[in-house]
């Protein structure tokens, strides 16, 4: 009696948990991939919380000119650390195949870099005929849109 | 017979119940790590000044022009106090009623019917970085476009 209920009648309550660890393995690995390659140039402290920038999907393109200026001595592009004399050159060449309202270059620098420096960095790209500047910053997350 | 197979056959499950919380709370670390949409200032930069000795240039009165203190990181909008960068709020109040008023009296960009919502943001060299972009927030937080940056002939 015993024997035949525990053996043979009874069913298996238990969730067949293997598949989902098979799926979840896969997804953990996915992201421990990607996350890395995500992260483009050198490590920049953004300001952060910010309310109102757009979001801009442009900005980690590889073809769009990304200056970071994490200190105030060292400018790069993209992991390329430049000399300010040299920015405007590698600037030049990087748009010159790219449509006049495409001309865009994005400056991401941290919050303790003098406003100084930020402004050479502007002053060099601007010497490109470029008169737009993309300031990227953080989101606040649901941050209150702008006023209309 | 019967029991005997029950009784010693235990089947070797391993539990798997702590590995999946362990594997859950890995992926959910990385879910939030992976960067959220990055996102930008659009900010205009004046034209290099160039052999402008000559040309006859109108000063526009409707220029809003937010500048910063270095010292006191006091931020004045036209020569007027608006608060200061830890707290930029009165800089967007401000803005915005200026606004306001141009919406209502109808005040346009010349040669178009926008509303005139040019401004420019002057700081010293030596104000952090951080700081200005605080004031450029507060400033499109009252509807402010374009954002110039004025870069020439900044003080120290």
């Amino acid at each position: 009696m015993g024997a035949s209920i525990g053996g043979t009648d009874e069913y298996n309550s238990e969730i067949n948990v293997t598949p989902m660890v098979d799926v979840m393995l896969v997804l953990l690995i996915i992201f421990m991939i990607v996350t890395p390659l995500l992260q483009q140039g050198v490590t920049v402290n953004l300001p952060k919380d910010m309310n109102t920038p757009e979001e801009d999907s442009e900005i980690t393109k590889d073809t769009s000119v990304v200056i970071s200026i994490p200190n105030n001595t060292d400018f790069y592009i993209g992991k390329d650390q430049f000399p300010l004399t040299a920015l405007g050159e590698k600037i030049q060449s990087m748009m010159k195949d790219k449509a006049p309202d495409k001309r865009i270059v994005y400056i991401k620098s941290g919050v303790e870099v003098d406003y100084g420096r930020v402004v050479e960095a502007i002053d060099t790209i601007r010497k490109q005929d470029i008169d737009k500047i993309g300031l990227v910053a953080d989101k606040k997350k649901g941050g209150e849109s702008p006023q209309k | 017979m019967a029991m005997t197979s029950a009784g010693s056959g235990a089947v070797p499950r391993i539990n798997v119940t702590p590995l999946i919380d362990v594997l859950l709370v890995l992926l959910i670390i990385f879910m939030v790590i992976t960067p959220v949409k990055p996102s930008r200032f659009e900010a205009k930069v004046p034209a290099e000044p160039k052999d402008q000795q000559n040309l006859d240039v109108k000063p526009n009165p409707l220029t809003l022009v937010v500048s910063i203190n270095s010292a006191t990181r006091a931020i004045s909008l036209n020569n007027e106090a608006a608060g200061d960068v830890t707290d930029a709020s009165a800089l967007t109040g401000k803005l915005a009623e200026i606004f306001k008023t141009r919406e209502t009296n109808g005040v346009f960009r010349e040669g178009t019917n926008e509303v005139e919502k040019t401004i420019f943001i002057k700081s010293p060299t030596t104000v952090k970085y951080g700081d200005v972009v605080k004031v450029i927030d507060a400033a499109k937080m009252a509807g402010a476009q374009p954002i110039g940056l004025q870069i020439d002939d900044l003080t120290q």
